[in-house]
């Protein structure tokens, strides 16, 4: 099953402070919601061990993600591997990160999933609930750690 | 609903609606399945699966599996490959297949690993642990992209092609020929969706090896339990005589339990290894994404006729979808099974059918599902075909069937694609049928409605079987002949056991095996005590599918019977002092010509045989008979949809359904109606509701109950069902079989009436399952036009 999502988001932080944020694995990990533990293994990867409930498929999936900034400094590229409990996920994901204002930062966003085994059989509304409910508490935590308040805290 | 009996007394017992005498035992919860038994020190299997269709294996790393407390051991095919038990043999022994993968996997859940550990759980969990490393592949879903040989599935074959075999039969030129000649025609790709028996009890074993005696004990979810064990030996090279084979109370089979599986064979490879019993019982899932699947044909149909209506040619050419190993269950002669019954009830002056089968990335099968070896592809090849015929020469179907059925005077009937049918009245059936649904009375309706533009169909399926598989001159799995077998030993007192070589999962043969041996000689059914599924003690036999233990198994009763009467009459001669040639068998007791005072009843006989034998003659009084049939038998029905479409919705109501069924001579007709009414049940989750699905990337998407749907009492309609009789005559007891007719003949007069309820939206065909989705969405693109 290959699923596609797209987006914009708007970050209240400026253009360097979200590019230092979003290249550093550990704080990536720790905005990815459900995630039970998380292993940096160099600048660039980290591994997951994220709970997952997907419909009838639920436990622990693991993930590996490689991180990768290409170097004009305007775009972030990332890549998630991973699965468990017969289900494999691979996700690809990029970002073209744009400086609206000193501190707004704009996310042009695309993803391509693609999952076999059992999770590829739950069903494209269910999966897609889930993805939307990843993908926006993610970005929630990234602009609540970003925030001016965050900032002063 | 027939009456039923407890109890024939001995007399009549055929024929008789007695009610079944396995079922007290399955009412009150004392039915004994494979996953009901526990052995001392028994441990458990648990498989690992592959998530993607098509990947090169880099590496297995059992390590985090056992560190889980509990698990044992971890087994890979490297592991089997020391014991030469990486690769099993398939069915017909064409093909060979993987029991745990090698190198790479070719399916989606295909079997990569087993774990083996102390509870269910630990191996469950010890599973989920097997470090799998794979190199994804790109898949082949499509028979038809197969076919274009880019991508080589098979690299262990010597041929480097996704081609298995061609195979055909019947006389090409001269079809062809006429064909082009005919006034009027239809060609039309017509898919039978691959679908799953789905037995309610999926498949297991417990294997149990013995240190001290040497034996090893398979208690298995068979069939076939005689095939299974020599299959085992085999492989194995344990000798038969240190195989026993135990089949318990099967919770459905439908074909799906004929097959060996590669849980079976690491169980039983684990406990002759470790000496301790090993037990596998699959999940739901793994029996509806790894286990023997049916159908997957896609048919080109072609039909010619005159234009008043008399057909004069069939073609079929099929590709058949065979998934990553040939492991269709067919014989071995048989490569594309009996699908050469296409030409069905119908009197075609020519005919020819081809089939080509390709390898893909999906889980292996093609299993006999309530089927005899694709008949049910064919007969819904052919009654599709005509009813696109019928109505393109705008004839009604009836009298298009009519006109073309074989007349009761030309049997036996040679086919044009080499059967011999055995017996049957079709335009009596048919007849009968359209009388009972008053069926002009409904075509006066649906008119009436078309005005309104209401949406009624009338489907009609009249459709010929051959099974009985069959005569050992043309039927073999892997050498062995399809004979079958039964044994009967009367005990002193009047009271018998019947053993045969068949293995009931659902049929009934406690009760019906009991009612032939009981007619046949003069005992109470309830007083014969049938007993199949262990090698250890039942004959020889091939098992039970493709309907044929009432035709092979049901005549070795019967003839077996009869040796045992004959011993009989030698004894009823010495009590009776009379000449051997005087004495008679009437009214179920030995009596001397004309002398019906002095009878004697088989209890009496079996007491001399036992205290008072006949000179010269042998003690006691028991027979074996193996049953090699002659020709198979060709049961055949009339059956007739009426439904109603809600265009808005695509909502199907099943209004009405006849079935009109004549399988020859009925043993129990309570019995038969049971079948017929689980097998309109399949046949009705087939046509509406049932395929096992992939998407572009192999994915399975029919892994559960949740998406694969099986019918309950709610959505199933309400079965009418008759019957006429014209008795096999070559068979002992004129029976031809009725396991699978209902199956068999069912979708098409689903699909049928779906089809006639459309026609005044120009729909002429719509592939099965019939969803409302596909359905709302031809009246949409219709109303659209």
């Amino acid at each position: 099953m290959n699923l596609e999502y797209s987006g914009t988001e708007t970050i209240p932080a400026g253009k360097d402070t979200v590019w230092a944020f979003i290249t550093n694995p550990a704080n990536i990990a720790s905005c990815m919601p459900d995630v039970l533990e998380s292993t940096v293994v160099d600048p660039r990867t980290f591994d997951a061990v994220v709970q997952v409930g997907v419909g009838p498929v639920r436990g622990k999936f693991k993930f590996h993600v490689v991180l990768d900034p290409q170097p004009s400094g305007d775009r972030m590229n990332m890549k998630i591997s991973g699965g468990g409990f017969g289900s494999v996920v691979d996700l690809n994901a990029g970002a073209d990160i744009k400086s609206d204002a000193p501190n707004s930062t704009t996310l042009d966003w695309t993803g391509q999933a693609s999952m076999r085994g059992p999770v590829a059989t739950v069903g494209g509304r269910v999966i897609d609930a889930q993805a939307k409910r990843v993908i926006s508490t993610t970005f929630a935590n990234v602009k609540a750690k970003l925030s001016p308040a965050a900032a002063t805290t | 609903m027939s009456t039923t009996t407890e109890s024939t007394n001995g007399k009549h017992a055929m024929g008789v609606s007695m009610k079944r005498k396995e079922d007290p035992r399955f009412i009150r919860g004392g039915g004994k399945y494979l996953d009901d038994f526990t052995l001392p020190g028994m441990v458990w299997l648990s498989l690992v699966h592959s998530p993607y269709p098509h990947a090169k294996i880099v590496k297995i790393d059992k390590t985090p599996a056992l560190a889980v407390p509990g698990v044992l051991a971890v087994l890979t095919g490297e592991d089997l490959a020391a014991h030469n038990l990486a690769w099993i043999p398939t069915f017909h022994g064409y093909d060979k297949q993987m029991v745990l993968a090698v190198g790479k996997v070719l399916y989606q859940y295909q079997e990569v690993a087993g774990v083996i550990a102390t509870s269910r759980e630990a191996a469950q969990d010890g599973a989920e642990m097997v470090d799998v490393e794979y190199e994804p592949l790109d898949p082949v879903v499509s028979p038809f992209d197969s076919r274009e040989d880019k991508i080589i599935l098979r690299d262990d074959r010597e041929n480097k092609t996704n081609h298995i075999y061609h195979w055909e039969v019947g006389k090409q030129d001269e079809t062809n020929a006429a064909l082009a000649a005919s006034e009027v025609s239809i060609k039309e790709r017509i898919v039978f969706q691959r679908c799953h028996p789905a037995p309610l009890e999926p498949c297991g074993i417990l294997a149990d090896m013995s240190p001290a005696t040497g034996r090893l004990t398979l208690y298995l979810t068979s069939q076939a339990p005689h095939a299974h064990r020599t299959v085992v030996s085999l492989v194995t090279g344990i000798p038969e005589d240190k195989i026993r084979v135990i089949s318990p109370d099967l919770g459905g089979g439908f074909g799906n339990k004929v097959p060996v599986y590669p849980g079976y064979v690491v169980a039983a490879a684990a406990s002759v290894v470790i000496g301790v019993p090993v037990k596998w019982v699959e999940t739901r899932t793994e029996n509806l994404t790894c286990t023997g699947f049916a159908r997957d044909y896609h048919m080109d149909v072609e039909i010619g006729a005159t234009k008043e209506g008399r057909v004069t040619a069939l073609k079929v050419s099929t590709v058949a979808d065979h998934g990553a190993f040939d492991a269709a269950a067919d014989p071995t002669k048989y490569p594309a099974g009996l699908f050469g019954i296409v030409t069905g009830s119908y009197d075609f002056p020519t005919a020819f059918t081809q089939l080509d089968a390709y390898f893909t990335n999906k889980a292996p099968g093609g299993v006999a599902y309530r089927c005899s070896f694709r008949v049910t592809e064919a007969s819904f090849a052919i009654e599709r075909g005509m009813e696109l015929l019928a109505r393109k020469l705008n004839m009604d179907p009836s009298e298009f069937r009519l006109k073309n059925f074989v007349k009761k005077e030309q049997f036996p009937y040679p086919s044009p694609l080499g059967f011999v049918y055995d017996s049957g009245d079709y335009h009596m059936t048919l007849r009968k049928a359209l009388d009972i649904v008053g069926y002009d009375d409904l075509r006066k309706e649906q008119a009436e409605k078309r005005k309104r533009g209401e949406l009624m169909g009338i489907g009609i399926s009249t459709f010929t079987e051959a099974v009985g598989a069959g005569p050992s001159k043309h039927f073999d799995i892997m050498g062995i002949k399809m004979f079958d077998s039964a044994e009967i030993r009367v005990h002193p007192t009047g009271s018998a056991i019947l053993r045969a070589g068949t293995k009931s999962q659902g049929q009934g043969h406690e009760t019906t095996w009991a009612q032939i041996a009981a007619e046949e000689l003069g005992l109470d059914p309830q007083n014969i005590m049938v007993e199949e599924g262990d090698t250890d003690t039942a004959p020889y036999g091939l098992g039970t599918y493709a309907s044929r233990s009432t035709p092979v198994a049901g005549g070795a009763i019967a003839l077996a019977a009869r040796k045992i009467r004959e011993k009989a009459r030698k004894i009823a001669a010495h009590l009776l002092e009379a000449p051997l040639d005087d004495v008679e068998w009437e009214n179920y007791k030995f009596q001397v010509r004309g002398q019906p005072e002095n009878a004697l009843t088989m209890q009496q006989i079996a007491f001399a045989a036992y205290t008072n034998p006949a000179p010269d003659s042998e003690p006691g009084l028991e027979a074996t008979f193996y049953y090699d049939p002659p020709n198979l038998t060709f049961p055949y029905g009339a059956y007739i949809a009426v439904v109603d479409v809600d265009r808005e919705t695509g909502a199907v109501s099943v209004r009405r359904f006849l079935a009109i069924d004549d399988c020859g001579t009925v043993i129990n007709p309570m019995v038969v109606e049971g079948q017929i009414h689980g097998g309109l049940t399949e046949g009705f989750a087939i046509a509406f509701m049932q395929e096992i699905k992939y998407d572009e990337q192999g994915n399975n998407l029919n892994t559960n109950f949740t998406d694969y749907l099986v019918p309950t009492s709610l959505e199933s309609p309400k079965w009418e069902t008759s019957s006429t009789c014209t008795p096999s005559p070559h068979h002992p007891i004129g029976a031809k079989g009725v396991g699978e007719s209902p199956n068999v003949g069912s979708p098409a007069a689903f699909v049928n009436a779906v089809m006639d309820a459309l026609a005044p939206l120009g729909v002429t065909h719509i592939d099965m399952p019939l969803t409302r989705e596909k359905i709302w969405q031809a009246c949409r693109q219709s109303t659209t036009a």
